[in-house]
């Protein structure tokens, strides 16, 4: 009893003052991580105090994959087509070039890294490397909108910056979504034939499709529900249809964050339901991040001695294909009055996406590397988050001084948020 | 309506279609209970509305979807995948415990000690004696007390007696959230079920180790007893200072994230109570209540975040306490559940009424008060299992029982209850 309790106290004060410590990097690099929370589920986690026991963490998958498909359904939100056709093509032509060379250069660098330096046959070389490279891409908008909130006036490059996030977001989910498809693990039933890769990749999109329309019909064309019953009932709905297309997906093995991005994708662009639900995402996003947070410490069990220079090296590796991608976006395909040589060093920071991918991972190919994965990408993700806000500043500092700047009120919207 | 049932057919249609493209796994949760899952929530969410629709309580709603898909009904949801998502109902228990805790005011209590005082003993004792006698007078169709007579019979009726004295701080919690209340009723409601889940502890103790002893188990000694029962209370009276300590700790230098933080201290409580076997819901009661009284903290945040998250709470807890009703088992004693389940409403009119009246409560309270203390739920099944598990020759029969009468007292509690507010003009939420 006493251990116990003790345990309770030991993780509280660690917390708080984990807290503390990192409450300093908030008020003095706008740090917008969660360390703490990581450090507070390894706690709990099996490896220390068992508050929270192997089984138990298998016991939180609904409320994981509540999480993992609530990340992927607020970034499906996002993409609103009535939106997203007032945005520039420059903007658009950035955005795209940025994403696929940092996933191209990250891709090839992982490949190398898994096959030729570590042994891995293709097959596995690519699963990991897809992964990783996936989470390399991923930049988080959280950064950009804190920074941008603070300055109270934004560049003309925000807006970009802001749209390129998502685009990275995008490419991340869809490469990862793609990759479970193309290289399905699992069994099906012995009555029927066992599908090809294009037959799950469409599977997958269909999977979400479906549902999309299906929650569509449900909550009705016209915000029905949020009229006349309230956030609560929203909630309890949303939840509903994630926790189903999450569990379709979990079923077939497939990525239940890339299931809901297409569910999200169609409820922003059907009936009138989609504000209500966009703020309902846009609200809970925090939490929902933190939780997953704190499960991926719960579930982090280093053991493999890989861990110890695949994570250091996957940092630089991020570091060097977001620079170069950045650069290329920024530098030769941007026009003159948008160039930022370096773009890439605004989109450092990668946030709740890249550890849901991770964790999704680590459900889905338990069998390859996971702790490495979810070490590397944590490792990333903790890092990265340090330094975001503070490169954020300096590019757009440097933007700014170069474009002028322009009052909030007339840029500020979110590029594809009406 | 009909729409979002056609889309829950597809859903259920659609399931179907995918099952031949998995393989059946084992192991980890299955990944079929979560669909499941989230077709529960939102079946139970459509039918939550249309019992709002038909001016019963939303929770009924819920606990009938539960019922429908749950194994006893159309066996969507099995057996199976309701243990594969326990965790999710400790979670619902804990945050709604908490809730429970911190609504729970210190002036409160003062103010309305004698009323509650009044009514609790009046109805404890008014349900143990109509029940007892009721039991011991109709011996022949009571299943858990063929051949056995005597003083056993008595110790065995008294055990029984003391689950059906057990109210429901959940439902009781959920109607008031729902309807808004927080009039002299809600309080005075609130306040004798939470004291009440802690005397019934008491009680269940001693009647269990009486009953025991009468049937010739190995039974303790009476001061064996008394030291295991206030070790059991003490257990969670700890657990609850520290976790409340905790608590207050967080909202003095923290602050944030309510909502993770409460889900968090949960889990680790309920992993505190499993290993060191202390009772979940009565530890995070007593922490909620310290948090918000004796605490030299502001506790209206927390509290506040977990009134905006109890309705999601309720719908999972309502929901799968539906799914777990085992209807077949039941159906076959309805006479005795239906002559059981009148009794005990008799005798918590009668000492409510009573109660209200010595105690020289409000008038509402005086004559809605009975109605708040008819529902019972998760602590009365509880109960029923662990006689069930410990007890066999007559726990399971014992349980078949008590789990008809409890599901009649959900089903018709939360309506009645419902009402008495309405009356009462303390409902502020149509």
């Amino acid at each position: 009893m006493q251990t116990t309790l003790a345990a309770l106290a030991v993780i509280t004060v660690g917390y708080i003052l984990a807290y503390l410590v990192f409450d300093r990097l908030r008020d003095r690099f706008g740090y917008v991580g969660g360390a703490e929370y990581v450090f507070i589920g390894f706690l709990l986690g099996p490896r220390i105090t068992g508050l929270l026991g192997a089984e138990q963490v298998q016991d939180l998958t609904p409320i994981v994959s509540l999480a993992l498909g609530w990340l992927g359904m607020l970034l499906g939100t996002y993409f609103r087509l009535p939106t997203m056709a007032t945005i520039e093509a420059s903007h658009l032509r950035i955005a795209f070039s940025e994403a696929l060379i940092t996933f191209g250069c990250a891709l090839g660098a992982l490949l190398a890294l898994f096959h030729s330096l570590l042994g891995y046959p293709w097959p596995e070389a690519t699963v990991q490397a897809v992964t990783l490279a996936a989470v390399a891409t991923l930049s988080s908008s959280a950064a950009i909108d804190a920074v941008s909130r603070k300055a109270g006036q934004v560049a003309p490059i925000f807006p970009v910056l802001q749209l390129t996030a998502r685009i990275d977001a995008l490419v991340g989910v869809a490469a990862f979504g793609l990759l479970l498809a193309v290289f399905h693990l699992g069994q099906v039933s012995l009555e029927v034939r066992p599908p090809t890769a294009t037959e799950w990749a469409v599977i997958n999109l269909a999977v979400g499709v479906a549902s999309g329309v299906l929650f569509h019909l449900f909550l009705g064309p016209r915000g029905h529900l949020h009229e006349v019953e309230g956030n609560s009932r929203l909630f309890v709905a949303l939840a509903g249809a994630i926790v189903v297309a999450s569990g379709a997906s979990y079923y077939l093995n497939l990525s239940p964050i890339f299931t809901n991005l297409v569910l999200g994708f169609i409820l922003a662009n059907s009936g009138s339901a989609h504000r209500d639900v966009t703020r309902l995402l846009l609200n809970t996003e925090r939490p929902v991040y933190l939780a997953l947070l704190i499960f991926a410490g719960a579930a982090w069990s280093p053991s493999s001695p890989e861990l110890l220079f695949v994570a250091p090296l996957f940092v630089l590796v991020r570091l060097g294909a977001r620079f170069l991608g950045g650069w290329t976006a920024g530098a030769v395909i941007a026009p003159p009055e948008l160039r930022t040589p370096k773009l890439g060093r605004a989109l450092l920071a990668q946030g709740g996406i890249a550890v849901a991918l991770a964790v999704n991972y680590t459900q889905v190919r338990p069998d390859l590397n996971a702790d490495v994965i979810l070490t590397a990408t944590l490792v990333s993700v903790l890092l990265f988050d340090i330094v975001a806000s503070r490169e954020i500043g300096q590019v757009v500092g440097r933007t700014t001084s170069s474009s002028g700047l322009e009052r909030k009120e007339e840029h500020v919207a979110e590029p594809l948020r009406q | 309506m009909i729409r979002r049932l056609v889309v829950l057919m597809l859903l259920v249609g659609g399931a179907v279609l995918l099952e031949p493209l998995r393989a059946p796994t084992e192991g980890v949760i299955a990944p079929r209970s979560l669909f499941l899952f989230g077709i529960l929530l939102l079946t139970a969410d459509t039918f939550g509305a249309l019992a709002h629709d038909l001016r019963v309580p939303r929770l009924l709603g819920y606990l009938v979807a539960g019922l429908a898909l749950g194994p006893s009904v159309a066996g969507i949801v099995p057996a199976g995948v309701l243990d594969d998502l326990g965790m999710m109902k400790r979670l619902a228990v804990g945050l709604i415990a908490v809730l429970a805790g911190a609504e729970l005011r210190l002036a409160d209590l003062r103010q309305r000690g004698r009323v509650i005082a009044t009514i609790l003993v009046l109805q404890t004792a008014f349900v143990l004696v109509a029940v007892i006698a009721t039991t011991l007078l109709s011996s022949r169709w009571i299943p858990f007390l063929d051949g056995i007579s005597g003083s056993p019979a008595f110790f065995v009726a008294l055990l029984f007696a003391v689950m059906l004295t057990v109210n429901s701080p959940m439902v009781t919690l959920a109607l008031l959230t729902e309807a808004g209340a927080r009039g002299p009723l809600a309080r005075t409601t609130l306040g004798v079920v939470l004291v009440a889940d802690v005397v019934v502890i008491l009680l269940f103790t001693g009647s269990f180790s009486l009953a025991q002893a009468s049937l010739g188990g190995a039974a303790a000694g009476a001061p064996q007893i008394m030291a295991q029962l206030l070790w059991e209370v003490l257990k969670a009276v700890l657990a609850g200072v520290v976790i409340g300590s905790i608590m207050s700790l967080y909202l003095h230098f923290v602050k944030r994230e309510l909502v993770v933080f409460a889900v968090v201290v949960v889990f680790a409580t309920a992993g505190a109570a499993e290993a060191l076997h202390f009772e979940l819901l009565l530890t995070l009661v007593i922490a909620g209540f310290l948090v918000e009284n004796v605490a030299p903290v502001r506790a209206e945040p927390l509290v506040e975040t977990l009134h905006q998250a109890a309705i999601p709470v309720f719908v999972v807890f309502f929901a799968m306490t539906g799914a777990e009703l085992r209807v077949q088992e039941f159906v076959g004693f309805w006479p005795v559940v239906v002559g059981l389940v009148l009794v005990r409403m008799v005798a918590i009119y009668t000492s409510g009424r009573l109660g209200g009246r010595w105690a020289g409560a409000e008038e509402p309270v005086t004559r809605y008060g009975w109605t708040g203390l008819v529902p019972q739920a998760g602590v009365a099944l509880g109960l029923a299992t662990t006689v069930a598990d410990r007890l066999p020759g007559i726990g399971v029969p014992m349980q078949t029982l008590t789990v008809g009468i409890i599901a009649l007292n959900q089903a018709l509690g939360p309506i009645l209850f419902r009402r008495g507010l309405e009356r009462a003009g303390e409902v502020t939420i149509q």
